[in-house]
């Protein structure tokens, strides 16, 4: 356990001795807050029109149901962070094995006592840490705005959570495709790929039936990670998001047996 | 190979990201796709034939062992997705609970007679698309229903077929029978779920002719709400012009009388009267300061309305600044009418005029069920009511849970009569049917009156998203504060860390 914990240690500095972490999480941080101080600034332009339009000061009712803080202002900027994440996370995750498979410093990791599950198990470890403060370095602002407005501590939970653990999900994608690589470049393209080959299979349901097209959204990861910005949070989604990542080290181990062999 | 899987997985990532930009399958998009495909199909083939002339027996075995437990982590992340997609847990954390169906709707998806088909039909881009398909997300987890999306561009025939007039549009679908939903809230999908259901409830005769409420005024104090909301939960609404009709017809199931503001003739009395001894069913909502000569029926049935108003304190000023006379009642009797209502769940009452009930006879059952809290009083002076002013409490008036609404039961030879009397009627009216939990109060006293307890529950509330602006200057200083000062130090954190590096 102090072998794993030392680990851990070593990669979350060796992630932070690197200035790619601190740009990765400022860009994030920086994108989000532009982008939903944008979105607010149209939202508010659009209150305005309908009250110019009714020449009667702000009345709620001629506004449509839509037109509200979440829905045109949080929701949208989520929807884009989620998006924003495929690119950044595996920019973060593709160096995590990749590196240490082109320096060959993987084979002084398998001279300690640590088991190969042990030591995927603490790089992914230590790619969820920074995945998190990642999510709450960028959610800070719209949650700080949302909550001045008295929305609700609830749903930004929720949405916390589902940003939390599609960051998760990304990190495991991006850490699997590190894993089978020695070269950074192709981890990243390869996660950024598989990602947004995830992130919506509905352009496949038009070639295929009703029960195909179903499996096909159960799969994909957008419709999960809308759910917990729409605020509803399911356990299927909460699973489907740890089966990714479960899936995804088992896989990673499985690239240690497979380099064995392979050389 | 590597070179092939690179191909692969930038035509794969084109294609995709051609898709996603355009929601379209373009040709661009299909070339990437069936290209990446292709590579990444060649680069896999000739990788397991590098393996199959590589892996010695031990090597086979470890790659087996690694497989295995690659297929086993997918086969428990997929049985515990389903299992837990099956138990349907799930939390709605919004802030008007929009996803957490009401047992009406819950009631209405049980009773279904087969699956439904509830079909979404929206643009690409529309974002009202969001919250519906959460929504019908929730209507699948709760009963046999089977939700699909179309878009619209894609579905002009059934534009016509379902009479579809624009994007976020849900078509319910029950065997040959549909409805259109073009406001897709859970309220109007429990409307139209009921119905398809298409139950038939009976009849309700609704007094006309001597000042009473009016069930086809769309007028704020008018109560065409009311009449569609008896409508869509199955009952047929009559008109009973009282003055043209010598007995309440036989095939009416409850008879409604809607704050008559003027006397009722002495024959509509007895009428009445007479319907009830035959085992009839009477709701009746009054007015304070209102004398119909319905108050001495009533008396003789154990149900005495004394004219005066009820003043509650505890409800605070309405609207225009009264104090209490708009009472809030919180407390209800246990009783089937008001079965799911609690003090959580209001109901509102513009006006009210106290009930005292007594035994009418030795079999018969009155109750009270709707309550003023114990703060209430009650004022002859009728004038606080236009005058829209705090009422001052009489001196000797007693502070007590004063009655709004009662129901009684009334064995007789030709069956049980049941009376609901409410003592305001514009609790009802167009302007406050919707309003807390008014209209379960209104349509299960009716299910109540007519024998139809299975049918009491409560609807599905019109929840409206809160829409006030958020100043850009209020947010502004958090802008500053928050959204650009932690990327600028995280900024300023990597160039440091960055000129460390260099310099070592």
């Amino acid at each position: 356990m102090t072998a794993l914990r030392a680990l851990v240690r070593k990669e979350l500095a060796s992630l932070f001795g690197a200035p790619t972490a601190y740009l990765a999480l400022s860009m994030v941080a920086l994108v989000t807050a532009l982008i939903f101080f944008d979105h607010l600034r149209l939202y508010n332009q659009i209150l305005f029109v309908y009250d110019s339009a009714t020449m009667g000061g702000f009345a709620s009712d001629t506004v449509p149901d839509y037109v509200n803080l979440w829905d045109s202002v949080f929701f949208p900027v989520m929807e884009t962070l989620g998006l924003t994440l495929i690119g950044v996370v595996p920019l973060v995750t593709m160096r995590v094995f990749a590196e240490e498979r082109a320096r060959g410093t993987d084979e002084l990791l398998f001279t300690t006592r640590l088991t190969p599950g042990q030591i995927v198990l603490a790089k992914f470890a230590a790619a969820y840490l920074f995945v998190t403060l990642m999510m709450a370095v960028s959610f800070l602002y719209p949650a700080t705005a949302i909550e001045q407005g008295g929305l609700g501590l609830e749903h930004l939970a929720a949405v916390f959570l589902g940003l939390t653990l599609h960051g998760i999900g990304l990190a495991s994608i991006g850490l699997l495709c590190s894993a089978f690589t020695s070269s950074q470049l192709v981890a990243a393209v390869s996660a950024w790929a598989v990602a947004f080959l995830l992130w919506d299979l509905s352009w496949a349901s038009g070639f295929v039936g009703d029960r195909i097209a179903a499996l096909l959204e159960a799969l994909s990861i957008q419709p999960r990670y809308s759910s917990f910005a729409g605020g509803v949070v399911s356990l299927a989604n909460v699973i489907y998001f740890a089966g990714i990542a479960l899936v995804s080290l088992a896989a990673a181990r499985f690239s240690f047996d497979l380099r064995r062999v392979s050389g | 190979m590597r070179e092939l899987a690179l191909v692969g997985v930038i035509a794969l990532a084109f294609g995709l990201g051609s898709y996603h930009a355009t929601r379209e399958l373009t040709a661009f998009a299909v070339l990437n796709l069936a290209a990446g495909t292709l590579a990444f199909a060649a680069a896999a083939g000739l990788a397991l034939r590098r393996l199959r002339f590589a892996a010695g027996s031990h090597s086979r075995r470890v790659l087996l062992r690694g497989l295995l437990g690659v297929a086993g982590a997918l086969a428990l992340a997929l049985a515990l997705e389903r299992a837990a997609a099956w138990s349907g847990l799930r939390g709605d954390l919004t802030f008007e609970r929009s996803f957490e169906l009401a047992p009406a709707t819950r009631k209405a998806l049980a009773e279904l007679p087969g699956e439904l088909t509830a079909t979404l039909y929206h643009d690409r881009f529309d974002p009202r698309a969001r919250n519906t398909r959460l929504l019908l997300a929730s209507l699948a987890e709760a009963g046999r229903v089977k939700v699909r999306e179309r878009q619209l561009s894609d579905s002009p025939e059934a534009l016509d077929r379902f009479g579809i007039a624009g994007s976020n549009t849900v078509v319910l679908e029950l065997g040959s029978r549909f409805e259109t939903v073009d406001r897709p809230l859970e309220a109007t999908l429990y409307e139209a779920l009921y119905r398809l259901r298409s139950r038939s409830n009976g009849v309700i005769g609704v007094l006309r002719g001597e000042g009473e409420g009016d069930v086809s005024s769309e007028a704020e104090l008018g109560f065409s709400g009311l009449a569609a909301a008896l409508a869509t939960e199955g009952y047929q609404v009559r008109s009973l012009v009282t003055a043209s009709l010598a007995e309440i017809p036989a095939d009416v199931d409850a008879v409604l009388l809607l704050g008559p503001r003027r006397a009722l003739l002495p024959e509509s009395v007895a009428m009445l009267e007479g319907y009830l001894e035959r085992g009839g069913r009477l709701l009746a909502l009054l007015e304070p300061g209102a004398q119909s000569g319905i108050e001495a029926l009533l008396d003789g049935w154990g149900i005495q309305a004394p004219d005066g108003v009820i003043v509650d304190p505890a409800s605070g000023a309405s609207g225009d600044g009264a104090l209490g006379i708009d009472p809030i009642a919180y407390n209800y009797e246990s009783h089937p009418l008001s079965r799911g209502l609690n003090p959580d769940r209001m109901t509102f009452f513009a006006g009210a005029r106290p009930l005292v009930l007594h035994n009418a006879g030795p079999a018969d059952s009155v109750r009270r069920v709707v309550l003023a809290s114990p703060h209430s009083w009650v004022t002859q002076d009728l004038s606080v009511l236009s005058r829209r002013r705090g009422a001052l409490m009489p001196d000797g008036a007693a502070q007590d849970y004063h009655t709004i609404a009662a129901a009684g039961r009334y064995p007789r030879a030709a069956g049980d009569a049941r009376i609901v009397v409410i003592g305001d009627s514009d609790f009802a009216s167009n302007r406050y049917l919707r309003s807390l939990y008014n209209l379960d109060l209104a349509m299960n006293a009716v299910h109540w009156v007519v024998e139809r307890e299975s049918e009491i529950t409560l609807r599905p509330k019109l929840r409206t998203p809160k829409q006030f602006p958020l100043p850009i200057q209020n947010t502004l200083r958090t802008f500053h504060g928050v959204g650009l000062l932690v990327p600028e130090l995280l900024l300023l954190g990597g160039g440091l860390v960055w000129l460390r590096r260099r310099q070592a």
